[in-house]
């Protein structure tokens, strides 16, 4: 799967956990902030993405990966997954 | 009404409410004297399977509420409420800005009990929905006082009291403790809480509900109805009100709290803990009984409740309790459990500024065994300067009266 689709598939993602009505996946753009003077998340919502990744992509993100650069936006979560994807297969 | 007894006096200068009457302190003073019951059958959740339908519900909430509250979708049913009901007193106190370091005494008891519980029927399969996690997020009982505190950046203490019933009144009774003592000058006082099938389910299993809107101290009454919202008030010390310009709307002259270390839900059958709360608020307030003009009673509408808490007011008032004017805003807006106290001190200051008792809706003849001069169907007029108790008493016994004294230009004396 290419990384374009796992941005879009992360996009579908947060929209759907975070029951964010009225957005579409090309309302959020790839390298949005998604939290404070962004999309306004906060560290509920991160908590929420965390645990639909995990779900969805059969990850485990530990504590010290749930960081501010790697949630900044949907471009940084899907390097976080890829990254989580290719250790766990390596 | 002159307290002679404190000094610092504390008044009260901004007062919020939130309850099945409305989003505004207007439409609870409104609601009271139409001298009709909000209390409906609830629709938040599914009570086809409960004794009985009724309950005091909060409408939906206007929209020029919710646009001021930018975090509005991230709190709970309770928390909502408690801010709603904050930035009110607030506004009126003339204090939108200027709370720095400011601290916040509330009452409550099931916090966001409500969300939790959609939260775990969403994960059975028993509610429609994902089970989201922010519906968890909110679930302690300090989380009212928690989301005003971050809403109003109040830096100073802020408590939360949970004694179930009692516990609005006691949040008052610390508020008035912690400006006497000059550790601040200005603080909130109240209490909010919201429906929810924990304590739905629990008083119709208990059988302490009635199946029709709330009948304090009536003949044919079968129990209490549930009700939500909150009730916030500003309080701080004379000087400071006055230094700032401030025209206080009533006086906190006194509180009293007592345990009945009796039993775990039935008041004490001759009201011998809530006597000695009333009592003791009286002695704190530095007046005589003689002075109060009515009563804003706990009047839940139980069987018990109103027989023992007649006999205290016989046994604090003595012959006067018979001819002292009592009502109960239960039966037009339920019990609120942890912030009853905080919104019935709210309507007694309304009493005092608008110079009238607020009636008790419903009709029905007097329990003979309360000897009490109930206030029914219609307002009666009380002078300004009035003086009242408005009292709460909880399950597990704990009981709490504050004096709330009516303000007028001869106050300041």
């Amino acid at each position: 799967m290419g990384e374009a689709d796992t941005k879009g598939e992360i996009k579908h993602l947060i929209i759907e956990a975070l029951n964010l009505d009225g957005m579409t996946v090309d309302s959020i753009g790839e390298d949005d902030l998604l939290f404070e003077e962004g999309l306004g998340l906060d560290s509920v919502d991160a908590l929420e993405i965390v645990v639909s990744l995990e779900k969805a992509y059969g990850v485990k993100i530990e504590s010290e990966a749930a960081n501010r650069e790697s949630f900044k936006s949907v471009s940084t979560l899907a390097a976080l997954v890829d990254q989580l994807r290719d250790s766990s297969q390596s | 009404m002159t307290s002679i007894k404190h000094d610092p006096r504390i008044v009260i200068t901004g007062i919020g409410a939130v309850s099945a009457c409305g989003w505004t302190v207007n439409e609870l003073h409104e609601g009271l004297l139409s001298g009709s019951s909000s209390i409906t059958e609830p629709s938040r959740f599914d009570v086809s399977g409960q004794r009985t339908r009724v309950a005091g519900e909060v409408p939906p909430p206007p929209d020029s509420i919710v646009q001021k509250i930018s975090e509005w979708e991230t709190l709970s049913k309770s928390d909502q409420f408690a801010v709603a009901a904050a930035v009110e007193a607030v506004e009126q106190a003339g204090l939108s800005s200027g709370l720095s370091g400011a601290g916040l005494f509330f009452g409550g008891s099931t916090g966001g009990m409500f969300e939790c519980e959609e939260y775990f029927g969403r994960l059975i399969g028993k509610r429609e929905g994902r089970p989201a996690i922010r519906l968890q997020a909110s679930q302690q009982i300090n989380s009212p006082a928690d989301a005003v505190a971050r809403h109003l950046k109040l830096t100073g203490t802020v408590q939360t009291v949970s004694s179930a019933c009692a516990s609005g009144t006691l949040a008052l009774g610390m508020a008035l403790d912690e400006l006497r003592s000059r550790q601040s000058e200005v603080v909130l006082a109240g209490g909010s809480d919201s429906l929810c099938l924990l304590t739905y389910s629990g008083f119709n299993s208990l059988r302490s509900v009635d199946n029709r809107p709330c009948r304090p101290f009536r003949a044919d009454r079968q129990g209490l109805s549930i009700g939500e919202g909150a009730g916030v008030l500003v309080v701080e010390t004379l000087d400071h009100a006055l230094g700032r310009g401030a025209v206080p709307l009533a006086e906190l002259l006194g509180a009293g709290a007592s345990c009945d270390a009796n039993h775990m839900t039935a008041p004490h059958p001759e009201g011998e803990g809530a006597a000695a709360a009333i009592a003791g608020a009286i002695a704190d307030a530095g007046i005589s009984a003689d002075r109060i003009d009515f009563v804003n009673a706990h009047g839940t509408g139980t069987p018990q409740n109103d027989v023992s808490e007649s006999r205290a007011l016989h046994s604090v008032f003595g012959g006067r309790a018979s001819a002292l004017p009592v009502t109960s805003n239960k039966a037009t807006f339920g019990h609120l459990l942890g912030s009853a106290g905080a919104i019935e001190a709210v309507t007694t200051i309304l009493s005092m500024i608008h110079g009238v008792i607020h009636p008790m809706p419903g009709g029905g003849e007097r329990d003979e065994q309360t000897e009490l001069d109930i206030v029914v169907g219609a307002p009666r007029t009380i002078s300004a300067g009035s003086v009242a108790v408005s009292s709460s008493f909880a399950f597990g016994g704990s009981n709490a009266a504050v004096i709330i004294g009516g303000w007028d230009e001869g106050s300041t004396e």
